[in-house]
């Protein structure tokens, strides 16, 4: 392992550890700190659409809802005499993936706006699918109280909702305040940020990057950009579903709220106001923006105004996000247009080529 | 010599306006084709037929004698026909060596490669390919520049590197010394008559005194007809190409 690598563990792992407390004395507490890593999952996806492969997907939800639906039905429907946590996640990690590649398969030809609206479309269609389902996903109730069974680690069991030991931290609470939930969440989260670090810097990252910078010269030195962009929408489509299953065992419920539009929305508040195109931005974004909501919405109803503020502001002071931004002070460089890829109709830059939805 | 490059009635029909029509053309391994004629004559239709950024509306396209009619451009590009562009395409933010690099990457991966996780460092071929691409265009002292801040002419010769990173049996150059100042024009010359000897060539240009230096031969388009064929000398001598560009809206006289 290179230094760098090295490094890279040590203080993630430093700060994933430290985050539940941290937290503490400013009003957060351990649940909102794991709840905060299970949909940041789900952010550093969307990343990899909307940041490395220049896709605004705007119906992220409904590969979140399904996966929190899949993994609780799983649980408590498929095999209900013998629930297995690891069947759950892997069964709806499966079907959401397999999914994402079906739908995928059908617009990753499509540009900027187009690509949204379709998504969004898509997003709703299965929204609605869910919420009158009835048999399956009890329509609006949604699936309730249902525990996480266990998760067999070897001979060995352990269940996450126990708490770690009683040890009093002074200001930054009791480590007894966790559950096994956070340490679990806390790793799988260490391994996706590994996962997307290796991504991000392999050979098909690098492609995929070329293709965002230029689609049309990609084409003509030989890459398929179609098929780029339907692989990270796929991996993004698996973290997502996987996200969304980890938030559905660990709430022991789903409704089809975790298919709305607002959902989606906040995939895409949390990557850009983090950062995209950094690896630690979506977690940073989401880890900020559900810690305000936590702690304004107590104190008034006008979180959703604020939130949009926020959203606004940091479009407009800080162009690629909080982390975006700072790396760009670092380097020296100029502002640049953090939907970049997004806003665009089409990948031509040469005159010659129609312009238009798709060809 | 072999046919490399043929196109069987060709046509391109935008509505009831016909950019290209019934062209028959046919280049041989080794030659160096110019493709001139006056403003709006179809040439830059033509090529966008034949690199795959346009789909034909009628008519056939053979490399090597397998029909390409209706492949998309990436699969042009594998089988080894490379374009340069009008305006230099190149990846503005990365360095002149990344750009030749990306090509190379290409040309050794195919199409897609899903490989997460590792870098494409560990391909030494890369660098080489790369490394060879600069240095026919001569660019290897700017490797580390950003490719958005090269001068024009710079700009365009990379453009030419990028396609030929990607190891082409035939190169389309789309007006490859449009806007450059006449030392510009004249290293680029040289540089089109250096790789004309390793590959075909099929190159769209304004330039008159350049086409009738440099050329095997020339295909004449107009109205987006073939109207005439032949060498320099025969071109030159024709008759109704005079007339065509007198007649039409004529930027450079034959």
């Amino acid at each position: 392992m290179k230094s760098h690598d090295l490094r890279f563990y040590a203080l993630t792992l430093l700060g994933l550890i430290v985050f539940p407390f941290a937290i503490h004395p400013i009003g957060g507490y351990p649940g909102l700190a794991t709840q905060i890593l299970i949909v940041a999952i789900a952010a550093v996806g969307f990343n990899l659409v909307l940041g490395y492969a220049g896709l605004l997907s705007y119906g992220q939800a409904a590969f979140y809802g399904i996966g929190s639906y899949v993994a609780l039905l799983t649980v408590s429907k498929f095999f209900p005499s013998n629930p297995n946590f690891w069947l759950a996640i892997l069964l709806a990690v499966a079907f959401v993936t397999a999914m994402a590649y079906v739908i995928g398969a059908f617009i990753v030809r499509l540009y900027g706006i187009y690509f949204g609206l379709v998504t969004l479309a898509i997003a709703q269609m299965l929204y609605f699918v869910v919420f009158q389902w009835r048999s399956l996903t009890q329509g609006a109730d949604g699936l309730q109280g249902i525990s996480a069974p266990s998760v067999p680690f070897g001979f060995a069991s352990l269940d996450l909702g126990s708490s770690l030991p009683q040890v009093d931290l002074g200001p930054f609470g009791n480590l007894g305040d966790v559950h096994y939930w956070y340490p679990f969440v806390a790793l799988v989260m260490l391994l996706v940020l590994a996962f997307m670090r290796t991504l991000t810097r392999s050979q098909f990252g690098e492609v995929l990057g070329a293709i965002r910078e230029n689609e049309e010269r990609s084409m003509f030195v030989g890459f398929d950009p179609a098929r780029y962009k339907l692989a990270a929408f796929t991996i993004a489509g698996m973290l997502t579903g996987l996200s969304g299953a980890l938030r559905g065992l660990y709430e022991g419920s789903t409704s089809p709220d975790s298919l709305t539009v607002d959902t989606s929305g906040s995939f895409v508040i949390f990557a850009v106001v983090g950062g995209l195109k950094t690896l630690f931005g979506p977690l940073l974004g989401t880890g900020l923006i559900m810690y305000l909501e936590n702690v304004i919405s107590a104190k008034t109803d006008a979180w959703r105004l604020i939130e949009g503020l926020i959203f606004v502001g940091v479009i407009v002071f800080l162009p690629g996000g909080i982390l975006g931004s700072l790396r760009r002070k670092r380097k020296g460089g100029g502002p640049r247009d953090v939907l970049a890829g997004a806003v665009r109709t089409g990948p031509a830059t040469d005159a010659s080529v129609p312009r238009g939805v798709t060809r | 010599m072999a046919t490399i490059l043929e196109t069987k009635d060709l046509g391109k029909r935008f509505g009831a306006f016909a950019a290209n029509s019934e062209i028959d053309f046919s280049v041989a391994e080794g030659e160096l084709r110019a493709v001139i004629g006056p403003n709006g004559a179809g040439k830059t239709t033509f090529f966008n037929l034949l690199s795959g950024i346009a789909d034909p509306t009628d008519g056939e396209i053979f490399f090597r004698g397998e029909k390409i009619t209706h492949l998309a451009g990436p699969r042009r590009v594998a089988r080894g026909i490379a374009k340069a562009f009008q305006t230099a395409n190149v990846y503005p933010d990365e360095t002149v060596f990344q750009n030749a690099r990306l090509a190379a990457l290409a040309h050794t991966q195919g199409l897609f490669k899903l490989e997460l996780f590792r870098t494409s460092h560990r391909n030494g071929d890369v660098d080489t390919i790369a490394r060879e691409a600069l240095e026919l265009v001569d660019l290897q002292a700017m490797s580390e520049l950003r490719a958005g801040d090269l001068s024009h002419g710079d700009k365009k010769r990379l453009d030419i590197a990028v396609a030929l990173a990607t190891k082409p049996q035939i190169l389309l150059l789309d007006e490859p010394v449009a806007g450059m100042s006449i030392e510009e024009v004249a290293k680029t010359e040289h540089l089109i008559r250096g790789l004309a000897k390793k590959m075909t060539v099929l190159i769209i240009e304004h330039d008159m005194n350049m086409i009738m230096g440099i050329s095997d031969s020339i295909t004449v388009l107009h109205q987006g007809k073939i109207l005439a064929e032949g060498t320099p000398a025969e071109i030159r001598a024709s008759k109704s190409v005079q007339d065509a560009y007198l007649g039409g809206h004529s930027e450079g006289h034959v």
